[in-house]
């Protein structure tokens, strides 16, 4: 399974973004090879339609849960066409979000 | 010859002023470009309107040539397309009918429909020719409508008043895109200011004639001041008056009334010394 943060830094120490779409990172991780990736978002500063380009990220990438404070409309269209999970982060770090998603102490958004 | 009519808020008194001052002036179009809230038609009561619907162009995408190259998804700036579970989809709210992802795709896998976005309505009231958009309810954007309005409407060679949207956004660039003078309506008061602020900045932009137009005046020098700073010419005052107010807001054109036809031809005098 593939788990997806949108994060304020980088890596498994930094805290989630408040924004989906236009955060600074996307972090990436496997649960079953145990391997989390960082990726730049290149979407942040688009005009428009960045949660469109942000959900088309995580499909590519075959996420199948995204773990975030919130999602707007546009993004919500592609992740539900995607059949991707959502789940409301706590205000810790990735790790710690990744860590409580697995033992099932997140709430699904919608 | 085009003047357009805007402010930086709605209800400011630019319907009042384009409708009033189309009405006055021979030879003249009134052009209702809000066409988000289109009003004019509440004062220009015509009964046989023509009504012609407006199209734009979206892609749609042939699957079975599609090879999911992406270069499409890529190019487009808008966002409008986005590969999903191996086939390319179209958000067409997004859209803005540029036709890149149609030129771009290298295997002639997308073609164009019309999209139906809103309708034109034109007609003739005591010899004013009046157009008015109307967009869909959920398109995002009435610009192509109102590229059209005006397109028609300068094609009559007469004086055209344009009745701008609200605020600054790109609505607002297109209508007056190519007006000779433009004619900013404003509020005495600080909320006023601020907005008038806004498009005396637009239409710096653009370059622009401008003539300032005071609504609902009380005495209060706000706009006054404002307009000694920056020289602009004040060509009208509109005093605070219940009555006009009334009339105006029962549908009525106030300028066919005797008490308030000197008040807008006096504007209107003043508006033609100053594009001439």
């Amino acid at each position: 399974m593939i788990i997806a943060l949108p994060t304020k830094t980088s890596g498994e120490k930094s805290f989630i973004s408040e924004h989906f779409a236009r955060a600074n990172f996307f972090y990436v991780y496997d649960t079953e090879k145990e391997v989390g990736k960082v990726y730049i978002n290149k979407n942040k500063d688009g005009q428009g339609g960045v949660g469109i380009k942000s959900s088309e990220f995580m499909l590519n990438n075959d996420v199948s849960v995204l773990i975030t404070p919130r999602v707007g409309e546009k993004a919500l269209r592609v992740l539900k066409e995607g059949d991707v999970k959502i789940y409301q982060c706590n205000d810790k770090i990735v790790k710690e979000n990744i860590a409580s998603y697995l033992n099932g102490e997140l709430k699904g958004l919608f | 010859m085009n003047i357009a009519v805007l402010s930086g808020k709605g209800g400011t008194g630019k319907t009042l002023l384009s409708v009033n001052l189309s009405y006055l002036a021979d030879n003249s179009v009134y052009v209702d470009c809000d066409v988000e809230e289109p009003n004019g038609l509440l004062y220009y009561k015509i009964d046989d309107l023509k009504e012609e619907p407006v199209f734009t162009k979206i892609p749609v995408i042939n699957h079975d040539l599609c090879d999911g190259c992406r270069i499409c998804t890529d190019f487009c700036k808008f966002n409008a397309l986005a590969y999903i579970k191996g086939k390319v989809k179209v958000y067409t709210d997004l859209c803005h009918s540029c036709g890149g992802c149609k030129l771009v795709c290298p295997q002639n896998a997308i073609t164009e429909v019309d999209n139906s976005l809103g309708l034109v309505k034109s007609g003739i009231y005591e010899g004013t020719y009046v157009f008015s958009g109307e967009l869909k309810v959920g398109e995002q954007t009435g610009v192509p409508i109102i590229d059209k309005l005006l397109d028609e409407a300068s094609k009559l060679n007469k004086t055209v008043f344009i009745d701008a949207p609200p605020g600054n956004g790109c609505p607002v660039m297109e209508s007056i895109s190519d007006a000779d003078y433009c004619i900013l309506v404003a509020e005495p008061s600080i909320f006023g200011l601020h907005n008038l602020n806004m498009v005396y900045n637009l239409a710096k932009v653009f370059k622009k004639k401008i003539g300032l137009v005071i609504n609902k005046f009380t005495g209060d020098p706000i706009i006054h001041n404002f307009a000694k700073e920056n020289s602009i010419e004040i060509i009208g005052e509109i005093p605070m008056d219940f009555e006009l107010g009334k009339l105006n807001s029962e549908g009525e054109i106030v300028s066919k009334y005797p008490k308030y036809k000197e008040l807008f031809s006096n504007i209107l005098k003043n508006i033609y010394k100053e594009v001439n």
